[in-house]
């Protein structure tokens, strides 16, 4: 269930590694999109906002930011489905969100990576996957699930969090980029010394990435799938793994970065295998967490090699091929 | 397998904290969403189960 801590590599050495931009296909049937990695000319230019080199804090830099990605809501592209729907006048692209920001769960918890727990960890409602045996499927498939999401009231819930000894402030969902503006804001009412976690699916867009950059001090980014197959079988998301890669690479040379996978039964050859092949030729070094606690949660049963979970061996076969590869886990 | 919640029928966000707990026919639990109290609790009951033991934070505020 959790792994033992292997020894660290060095960093990557990111200049050799890369992931080639090319067309985005949707779900349908293969019809290129917009390429939706790459900041074009009809993209607001985020340049003069990023935390380098303004010496602004954090807290202002946030508050600045959340009023463009609230702009952004007219002509929303924060992910890399790039709907392009006007949230602001109540228009839904994939994820159902509108304007309006809910949240479904809110407390400290300790079962995320023991560097960053106990956690005060914030569940955004909706999101942009549709993962079959996702653990909270009803709230993340639904951005009206749960209570409206006040920013600065919940700030103020984090900070007695803090002072009860909650070493980091974890936003997750359903998927946090969905809500951007309200992240955002919600940064803006935090401490400047607390450790922010930008818990995601990593399937964002380059102008997420941009309104996000010194952000967060850790991205704890999921890498679910090993292959666009099992991806949009599963989840219904088209060209997953560019995507995934990128963002990762990214997220890798702005943050910290901790990459998890859930291992899911009859998925070790491949989802498993390729992710932690990628990991460890791209990214050698970065911390790995392999979760092999899945559960047949929410549709799960729609998909018979997800009616249960991992077993002992598909477990122990994934631990030795991370181990092979000199992936360093950790617990 | 049996699925239990530590407290609502639904995650909740009020007051009240949730954890998931899913019980394995061979005894194995596998927890979702473990709060501070739920795995001093679980730690009660097994106490020789490391994976549970080292998230058991002693220094954290009871009402957290």
């Amino acid at each position: 269930m959790i792994c033992t801590v292997q020894e660290r590599r060095p960093p990557a050495r990111r200049e050799e590694v890369g992931v080639q931009s090319r067309d985005v296909r949707d779900c349908s049937g293969g019809t290129p999109k917009r390429e939706l990695q790459r900041a074009g000319p009809d993209q607001p230019s985020l340049g003069s906002f990023g935390a380098a080199g303004t010496g602004a804090p954090r807290s202002v830099l946030a508050r600045e930011r959340a009023r463009i990605a609230r702009a952004m809501l007219a002509d929303c592209r924060f992910c890399a489905h790039d709907c392009r729907v006007n949230r602001l006048a109540g228009e839904n692209g994939l994820c159902h969100a509108g304007s309006e920001v809910r949240f479904f769960s809110a407390q400290t918890e300790v079962s995320d990576e023991l560097e960053l727990t106990p956690a005060f960890n914030v569940a955004l409602s909706g999101c942009d996957l549709r993962c079959d045996f996702c653990i909270t499927g009803a709230s993340s498939w639904n951005p009206r699930a749960g209570a409206g999401f006040d920013a600065r009231a919940m700030a103020k819930q984090a900070k007695v969090a803090l002072e009860g000894g909650a070493r980091t402030i974890q936003l997750l969902g359903g998927e946090p980029t969905v809500h951007l503006p309200a992240a955002l804001e919600f940064v803006s009412w935090l401490p400047e010394t607390a450790r922010l976690v930008w818990k995601t699916n990593a399937y964002g867009s380059a102008t997420a990435r941009e309104l996000l950059d010194g952000m967060f001090d850790v991205w704890l980014a999921d890498f679910k799938f090993g292959n666009d197959a099992c991806a949009q079988r599963l989840a219904k998301v088209p060209d997953y793994v560019r995507i995934v890669q990128e963002n990762l690479l990214w997220a890798a040379e702005h943050s910290e970065l901790i990459v998890r996978h859930l291992l899911m039964p009859g998925h070790v050859e491949c989802c498993w295998q390729p992710v932690a092949e990628w990991l460890a030729e791209n990214l050698p070094g970065v911390k790995v967490n392999l979760r092999s606690g899945f559960w047949p949660a929410w549709q799960a049963a729609r998909h018979p090699e997800l009616r249960r979970t991992v077993s002992g061996p598909e477990s122990a076969r994934a631990v030795d091929l991370a181990q092979s590869l000199g992936l360093n886990l950790v617990p | 397998m049996k699925k239990h919640r530590s407290k609502n029928d639904c995650a909740s966000p009020g007051k009240d904290q949730v954890s998931e707990l899913l019980i394995l026919p061979d005894g194995q639990i596998l927890v979702h969403n473990l709060t501070p109290a739920f795995a001093g609790l679980l730690h009660e009951l097994n106490p020789d189960d490391e994976h549970i033991s080292s998230r058991v934070t002693r220094h954290m505020s009871p009402h957290l």
